[in-house]
């Protein structure tokens, strides 16, 4: 399975989405942004679409649907009349049904559908890594830089309004990091499968630690060891027994159910020992 | 009836239930964990297409275990902090593929499940359409007063006893209200007939049975705005009428007096 060189590539790219997707997904968590991430990857869907019906510019269509939505966001979450969740289901639809309509104008309808949502890890090739490489360093040198008022904001938005932050700046900070995260993940495990990446191993790790570093290096690992494993099924299950398994469906899958036995396993503990 | 005629009708039913059971879904700020649920429908589907068991039975199977779950671990004032409604909504889609992927030839299309088929409904999705309408309607209408109490003091409304049962029905009413769009427009859009119609009518008036009557009528034009503009444009359906209530929401923001004009 290591011999092949696309499953190499595999590998290494995953690795790498792991350290990004960790590493943000934390901050995701703690800002209980799932919602809004979740949003994200629907609005850059039809980015996508729309790049690769203009000559497979996926990576700048993702980017500039990842930008207007961010700023659409931004806008409509100030409607008084009108609270965040709904805002965001609107976007997420309208942003959807969009990118639907430019993927049904195409004859291979079905095939592009599923690949710009569930992607395909195995086709990644050297730019994609490099750009996924390149962005995991933009991430975390803006964690790095602002990571200590992500995580006041975070818990205490009028604490941090209060030092004097911008409270809306920050929101944007975070909005970009996320969807440079979906952007760079797009191409390899598809825009609907990102999220899972983001917010699964996150949420897992909470259920164990309170602490935010042992929550964040936990989720890290948890996707690199969900991700290998993955592609491992994915793998064996279509060279050996000839079953259609994709590697994000399967990846994805796997962090969930860790995530429910998780659960399952930390409301037992809690049960049985009286607080 | 001819498959235009059933999808007219099919989308005024759909109209009805959704611009209703929207202004719930609005004013109790549920946009999410409807979201989650649509969702959560689409490895059910998946699942009743591997087994040869009827779609419906898989997505309402799908959808009444999410239900059960949050209802388990969670109040209606949790949902939106809910670890378990971020993770249902994030991970269906790659449990649905999987599962979709294993059919050797495959029943249902991933596209179908996702964006809907509005011009493939049955006479039976109709009949489905039309019961579940009526039940849910029955249960809006005579649970007014305490539904309406909760959304806007729950607390109070807890003390009153109004509380769980009332909050845990109308979790259900928003349930099956999902479980019933998603064949016609799809996982990922019938969100939208049951937030934006709601939202739109909100730009227009304060008075709640007003609120109902617009969300409902706006629900069912964009439907048949939508439907109309798909078969002109050769558009998918789905796609059109979830646009259509988006244009909607845009011109009544601009023109309605609790829109732009109303300032910040």
């Amino acid at each position: 399975m290591f011999a092949e060189p696309f499953m190499q590539r595999a590998f290494v790219e995953m690795a790498l989405l792991s350290l990004l997707c960790g590493l943000v997904g934390t901050v995701v968590l703690i800002r209980r942004h799932a919602f809004v991430t979740d949003a994200l990857s629907h609005t850059v869907f039809p980015g996508v679409a729309v790049g690769y019906a203009a000559g497979n510019h996926l990576f700048l269509g993702a980017l500039v649907a990842a930008v207007i939505s961010a700023v659409l966001l931004a806008v409509l979450t100030r409607v008084r009349r009108a609270d965040d969740d709904s805002v965001l289901a609107l976007l997420i639809s309208s942003f959807f049904a969009f990118g639907i309509i430019v993927v049904s104008r195409r004859p291979s309808f079905q095939s592009d559908l599923g690949t710009f949502l569930f992607g395909s890890v195995l086709t990644v090739d050297r730019n994609v890594i490099v750009q996924t490489a390149a962005i995991t360093v933009i991430v975390i040198v803006v964690l790095v830089a602002a990571g200590k008022e992500l995580y006041l904001r975070a818990f205490d938005v009028e604490a941090a309004s209060a030092m004097g932050y911008k409270v809306p700046v920050l929101d944007s900070i975070l909005n970009s990091l996320v969807a440079l995260v979906v952007v760079s993940a797009a191409q390899a495990v598809g825009t609907a499968l990102v999220v899972p990446l983001l917010i699964v191993p996150a949420a897992t790790s909470r259920l164990v630690s309170d602490r935010v570093g042992r929550i964040a290096v936990l989720s890290i690992v948890l996707t690199a060891v969900g991700a290998a494993a993955g592609l491992a099924v994915s793998y064996s299950a279509s060279v050996r027994h000839s079953l259609r398994v994709e590697a994000g469906a399967a990846i994805t899958s796997i962090l969930v159910v860790v995530f429910a036995i998780t659960a399952f396993a930390t409301t037992m503990a809690r049960r049985r020992r009286p607080v | 009836m001819s498959l235009m005629q059933r999808a007219v009708v099919e989308m005024v039913l759909i109209g009805v239930l959704a611009g209703a059971v929207g202004v719930h879904v609005v004013l109790r700020r549920l946009p999410f964990f409807a979201m989650a649920t649509s969702h959560a429908t689409f490895p059910g589907v998946a699942l009743a297409a591997l087994l040869g068991l009827p779609l419906l039975l898989g997505s309402l199977g799908f959808a009444l275990i999410f239900l059960g779950v949050i209802l388990l671990t969670t109040s209606v004032r949790g949902l939106q902090e809910s670890s378990v409604v971020g993770v249902v909504l994030s991970g269906s889609f790659g449990l649905g593929a999987l599962v979709h992927g294993l059919q050797p030839s495959p029943r249902i299309s991933l596209g179908a499940a996702l964006v809907g088929q509005v011009l493939g409904v049955t006479t039976l999705d109709i009949f489905t359409t039309a019961a579940v309408g009526v039940v849910v309607l029955a249960f809006l209408v005579g649970a007014h007063r305490p539904l309406i109490f909760g959304a806007f003091d729950s607390e109070a409304a807890q003390a009153a006893g109004f509380g769980q049962l009332g909050d845990a029905m109308l979790l259900a009413a928003v349930t099956v209200t999902v479980v019933t769009c998603v064949p016609a427009v799809g996982t990922i859009l019938s969100v939208a007939l049951l937030v934006v119609p709601a939202m739109t009518a909100r730009l227009w008036t304060d008075r709640l049975g007003d609120t109902f009557v617009a969300s409902i009528l706006c629900a069912v034009s964009s439907g048949l705005v939508g439907l109309a503009v798909s078969q002109r444009a050769d558009l998918a359906a789905g796609a059109s009428i979830v646009l259509t209530t988006s244009a909607l929401y845009a011109v009544s923001w601009l023109l309605a007096p609790r829109g732009i004009r109303a300032g910040r």
